[in-house]
């Protein structure tokens, strides 16, 4: 086995689920230099798991830990870690929100999104600043955040970001959000597949993303998902469509009063 | 139908290669049509191929002949191939030699881009590693740890998470 390239290493640990590249990882330093990049390419439904996210604080700088000091989160204090795992990460998927929840069991549901929000905010500052293999994104309202969205705007790996805006957020911040989106289809070189998920988004803020997705060229695959979308919208978005001819995917989903209508 | 073996060789057309020991094979020609380097060193009469031995030229050759009639698959989509660790039966007979053997295939296959023999004999391995615990594992493939115990300690801290569904 020893003979063999580290490319036939990477063939051979492809084919093997997290629990066994960890105990390939342990065998010795060679094999756990091959195996850490594909254990952590993919975490998927580990995101969810406290171990995981304790872990991935140890990897916060200074600016990302002090965004957590109003908390009084005491955070770990083991030594550096021996590899800069996140840079490995390709896909941050839903799970990670239920992971971060389990950092919090005690926590007053009134003060519970606050609190989450905040290592969030710092989670995904980090995973922008060291992200180098970052491809896909899923998001909420945390992205008006200015260390989340400064790097966004520059981020060249990202191809794929899911927005996604729950129905009971602030429209305050729903607007931020939306703005920083609008900015992120406008600044952002990579992304080729963007999916929204909101509720209620307006016309005003449907007219601003449909204008800045007419004037990007990159973005290839749309998915639109908002139960409480109005027929002027709708007449707005098929005049879009009409006329936009670089989207070759589409998805979008409505309510059962809206529309619904899968397509490609 | 073209089943990505299309090319100009014939059934009945051979060519002939010679291993880095001087073993010669006498080939279907569209077996070195289908894998570029075997084509590249058919040089007419006789073609060498440098690094592999006879031994190991002739387990690859037999395994190409039998595949000769697969369809090519795109080698670009990694993600198919990923965590797929279901072989056929004649591979896994095939392939069920000692680990010096396979390994030898394996940089054979590495060495002379034969794709999906490369695919197959590291799913085999990988199959020889599952569900088992890092001492099983060295123990398999007569591996030495050369972690410091501080060293593996704080892996399993910073890695454990991986050990849970």
């Amino acid at each position: 086995m020893e003979k063999l390239p580290n490319e036939c290493y990477e063939i051979t640990f492809y084919n093997l689920c997290h629990k066994d590249l960890f105990s390939c990882a342990l065998v010795n330093r060679r094999w756990c230099r091959n195996t850490i990049p594909i254990l952590w390419s993919e975490p998927e439904h580990h995101f969810s798991n406290i171990r995981l996210i304790r872990v991935l604080l140890l990897m916060l700088n200074v600016e990302e830990q002090v965004l957590l000091i109003p908390l009084n989160l005491r955070l770990p204090t083991h030594q550096k870690p021996l590899f800069e795992y996140t840079s490995y990460i390709t896909s941050i998927k839903c799970h990670l929100y239920g992971g971060i929840k389990k950092l919090f069991p005690r926590i007053k549901s009134g003060t519970k999104n606050e609190v989450g929000n905040a290592v969030k905010c710092s989670l995904y500052a980090m995973f922008l600043r060291t992200g180098k293999n970052l491809k896909h994104l899923y998001i909420d309202e945390i992205i008006y955040n200015q260390f989340i969205f400064k790097n966004l705007y520059e981020c060249t790996t990202i191809t794929s970001v899911d927005l996604y805006l729950p129905h009971n957020i602030d429209d305050y911040f729903k607007s931020k959000a939306i703005d920083v989106l609008v900015k992120t289809i406008r600044k952002n070189s990579t992304l080729a597949s963007l999916k929204v998920n909101s509720t209620k988004f307006g016309f005003e803020r449907v007219e601003t993303v449909l204008e800045a997705l007419y004037n990007n060229t990159v973005i290839n695959s749309l998915s639109l998902y908002d139960s409480h979308i109005s027929a002027e919208e709708g007449k707005m978005l098929a005049m879009f469509l009409y006329m936009k001819t670089t989207i070759t995917s589409l998805t979008l989903c409505g309510g059962e009063e809206s529309w619904s209508l899968y397509g490609v | 139908m073209d089943n990505g073996t299309s090319n100009s060789a014939s059934e009945n057309e051979t060519i002939t290669l010679k291993s880095c020991d001087g073993i010669e094979f006498h080939i279907d020609a569209r077996i070195a049509n289908r894998y570029t380097l075997l084509n590249n060193w058919n040089g007419g009469e006789s073609a060498c191929i440098p690094n592999v031995n006879g031994k190991v030229l002739e387990k690859v050759l037999e395994w190409c002949e039998h595949h000769i009639n697969d369809p090519q698959l795109n080698c670009g989509d990694d993600d198919s191939r990923r965590r797929n660790t279901i072989i056929e039966e004649w591979d896994e007979n095939f392939l069920s030699c000692d680990q010096d053997m396979l390994f030898e295939i394996i940089l054979a296959a590495n060495y002379l881009e034969i794709k999906p023999l490369l695919d197959l004999g590291c799913k085999t391995v990988a199959n020889m590693m599952k569900s088992k615990s890092p001492e099983e594992i060295r123990s398999a493939f007569n591996i030495d740890n050369d972690y410091t115990p501080e060293e593996e300690e704080q892996f399993r801290k910073e890695n454990e998470w991986a050990e849970d569904y």
